[in-house]
């Protein structure tokens, strides 16, 4: 389920000493492309999935997309990140959105749904 | 070239900080003391780093119910009676519900029941909202004061006359050669990927089962420096939703959703052959078996029948899944598939080698004390051999009480520093980074390929050929026999001893590929003797070996160890006998 960053969104985390989603990618297969300041996943075959990189993005540039060969187009599948939980948006090819919100620290228990 | 280079001196030196490593920080700091000097060495950056980078949605190993010892019995049971180490299960099995209570007070959230019990999945699990686990198992570590070295590659342990004096490796963001001492090392750098073709090909290789990451460094590492070694005549063959390979224990033990064929048939309940061998809790290499059965004998595709599963579990079964394998929602959602209506589709994948989860492959050793059979290093989670079933919370404990043994034998031995030649220094930097400097020398062809290499990937494709091919891959339906082992160690070997020198790398990201292919390269020599030399077919399912198909009793109930000898290449083979410390039937479950 590799990483593709949308160009207009990523502003290469300027400001950071290393772009974020560079910082936390187990595989270190994000990285800045130097020629237009934006992160790129230098080989899309080698990511586990693991999706560290699209929670960690502070501007949402990162849009997850499976392999074609085991998937139809145009799935989404977005994770916005909270302090205590992860809200995700689910919108299957045909359009129909789902949202989950699941807990991720224990505590403020407000923000569950 | 001449490279800066780190000098690393730690009374404690932690290779790898994931699962095992940060809880023998954190153990080693409040049992060792403020002074106590604790480094760790990570490749990759500690709070994302390793198996549960991706979140986890359950602790496999807690005693819900029963004892340690009827945690023992079980383990036993599900590795098919085969010996384990009954000593070291046990030993977690005791700390292991202290240890979940500790991450939970750092905040984890572990699912309740209405009366405030933890929500159990059987007998032996917690569930979990565990999408941020590996964040707070790296802040038990960050609060324990131990020095964090992001982003460096360890590549080679240094045996000083039969002890461990640490470790060198290279910094994968600056390029600078370190040298790490330790009065005593822990190598928790995890288990192997990748030695066996991928299901997944192209843009889809990474979609396996185990963290591809992880590429047996631990195990090559220990291997290449005389350590004593278990277990490689056996791996995991991971039973998983197809295509994306994520767990299955969610459907099967979460919600009871059954196994079913072509037929309709719940098969392990139904077909007189697989109810014999204990039906839908049989051992988890028979029911791998057992899937692989069904489909060749065509009555595939296999299904996991989430419509006869807990109605009040599957409806919450997306979500159960976004804290661990969010792929598959997204998969489900691309490919028309609503779990709670459809039945999901499982196959059995490349196989993995691990010590902690469904596997035996790890260093041998010595008692209870994690120390290996060279002085001062330690090991502990997938690192360690012949203890499965430890899972995510028996690792924990498992690292803590790695830490514990540390420091007694600090305390005892008052170890100091080794010194280290160095000659042995600069023949150990030339050969770290040996395929950046050779790529430096070569010229190109007109699509940039190097004229006078060989890349990582190349090697790897060829390599994982090989296992797929002459090593029992799935393709095979991991069936091996002499006649195919011996070719598959004809070609490895010819890999190890004669390709080697052509691997070339641009930089320092694909170096590291470059050390994955070298370690895998050495897990997979491992492999290849260790299955041979066990001439009987113990774990059906797992390795199935067509000349050998019976379980042999007389000579085979024992753990195989083996030593690398570098002048020779090859292995010096032992059987250690197996200690049953937990009575009863081995191939019974006590509770
Ligand atoms: C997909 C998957 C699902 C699982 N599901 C469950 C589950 O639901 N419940 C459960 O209880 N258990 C589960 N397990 C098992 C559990 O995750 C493992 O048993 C445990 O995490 C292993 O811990 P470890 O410390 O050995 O390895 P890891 O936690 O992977 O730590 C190894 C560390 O070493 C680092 N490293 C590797 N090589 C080097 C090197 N050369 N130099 C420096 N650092 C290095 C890695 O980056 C990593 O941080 C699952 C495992 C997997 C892979
Ligand atoms: S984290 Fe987001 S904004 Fe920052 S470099 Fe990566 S993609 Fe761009
Ligand atoms: S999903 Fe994970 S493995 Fe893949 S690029 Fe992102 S951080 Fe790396």
């Amino acid at each position: 389920m590799p990483p593709m960053v949308i160009p207009e969104k990523c502003d290469g985390c300027q400001g950071e000493p290393e772009p974020l989603c560079e910082q936390v990618c187990p595989g270190d297969l994000m990285m800045l492309d130097q020629s237009v300041n934006k992160a790129v996943c230098r080989n899309v075959g080698d990511c586990w999935d693991c999706m560290n990189c699209t929670k960690s993005c502070p501007r949402q540039a990162i849009q997850t997309r499976l392999q074609y060969q085991s998937a139809f187009f145009p799935g989404k599948l977005i994770p916005l990140v909270g302090t205590h939980s992860v809200t995700w948006t689910l919108i299957d090819c045909h359009g129909n959105v789902e949202r989950f919100v699941m807990k991720t620290l224990a505590g403020d228990e407000d923000e569950e749904e | 070239m001449v490279r800066e280079r780190v000098y690393i001196d730690a009374d404690l030196l932690i290779i790898g900080g994931g699962t095992a490593g940060c809880l023998a920080a954190w153990e080693a700091r409040q049992r060792g003391g403020e002074d106590l000097k604790i480094v760790i060495l990570e490749k990759a950056f500690i709070r994302n780093s390793g198996c549960l980078s991706a979140g986890m949605n359950a602790l496999n190993m807690y005693i819900n119910q029963g004892t340690p010892e009827d945690y023992v019995s079980y383990t036993r049971y599900d590795m098919c009676g085969a010996p384990i180490r009954e000593d070291i299960i046990l030993s977690v099995a005791e700390v292991v519900n202290e240890t979940v209570a500790l991450l939970e007070a750092e905040g984890l959230p572990i699912k309740k029941k209405p009366n405030g019990r933890y929500l159990n999945r059987g007998k032996w699990n917690v569930e979990i909202n565990g999408s941020l686990l590996k964040p707070i198992t790296a802040s038990m570590a960050i609060q324990a004061g131990a020095e964090i070295y992001n982003r460096v590659y360890v590549t080679e342990l240094m045996n000083i006359d039969g002890k461990v004096a640490g470790c060198v490796g290279f910094g994968v963001r600056d390029g600078k050669f370190y040298i790490a001492r330790g009065k005593a090392v822990l190598l928790a750098a995890g288990g192997c990927a990748g030695l066996w073709r991928p299901r997944g090909h192209d843009d889809a290789h990474h979609r396996i089962w185990y963290f591809p990451f992880n590429a047996g460094g631990a195990y090559a590492m220990c291997k290449r420096v005389g350590v004593k070694m278990v277990g490689f005549d056996h791996r995991l063959v991971p039973v998983r939703t197809k295509d994306t390979y994520s767990p299955t224990g969610t459907l099967a033990i979460g919600m009871g959703a059954p196994m079913i064929n072509a037929l309709g048939e719940a098969f392990m309940h139904e077909r007189p052959e697989y109810v014999k061998l204990g039906g839908h809790t049989a051992p988890t290499p028979t029911r791998a078996w057992a899937l692989c059965q069904e489909t060749l004998n065509h009555r595939g595709p296999i299904m996991m029948d989430t419509r006869r599963g807990d109605p009040e579990r599957v409806a919450g079964l997306k979500g159960q899944y976004l804290d661990m394998s969010p792929a598959l929602v997204l998969y489900w959602g691309c490919n028309d598939i609503n779990p709670s209506m459809d039945p999901i589709e499982i196959d059995a994948a490349d196989p993995s080698l691990v010590g902690s989860h469904a596997g035996l492959s790890g260093a041998w050793t010595i008692g209870t004390s994690r120390m290996t059979t060279l002085e001062r290093l330690f090991v502990s989670g997938d690192a360690l051999g012949a203890a499965p079933s430890r899972f995510i919370s028996g690792t924990w404990a498992c690292g803590r009480l790695a830490a514990r043994s540390m420091l007694y034998y600090i305390e005892r031995v008052d170890p100091q520093y080794l010194e280290i030649n160095p000659d042995d220094l600069d023949r150990l930097e030339a050969h770290t980074f040996e395929p950046l400097d050779r790529y430096q020398k070569c010229t190109f062809y007109t699509n940039g390929k190097p004229i006078e290499g060989v890349t990582p990937e190349e090697m790897e494709w060829r390599m994982q050929y090989i296992m797929e091919e002459y090593c029992g891959g799935r393709s095979h339906w991991f069936h091996v026999s002499e006649s195919y082992l011996t070719l598959a160690r004809k070609l490895i070997n010819r890999m190890r001893h004669d390709q080697l020198k052509y691997l070339v790398t641009k930089d320092l990201h694909d170096l590291q590929l470059a050390w994955d292919v070298i370690n895998r390269l050495d897990v997979c020599h491992l492999v290849i003797e260790h299955i041979d030399y066990r001439k009987e077919t113990r774990y059906p399912g797992y390795v199935n070996r067509t000349d050998y198909p019976n379980v042999d009793n007389e000579n085979f109930d024992c753990f195989i160890t083996s030593v690398w000898d570098p002048e020779t290449d090859e292995f010096h083979f032992e059987k250690e006998p197996y200690v049953q410390i937990v009575p009863g039937d081995r191939n019974k479950e006590s509770i």
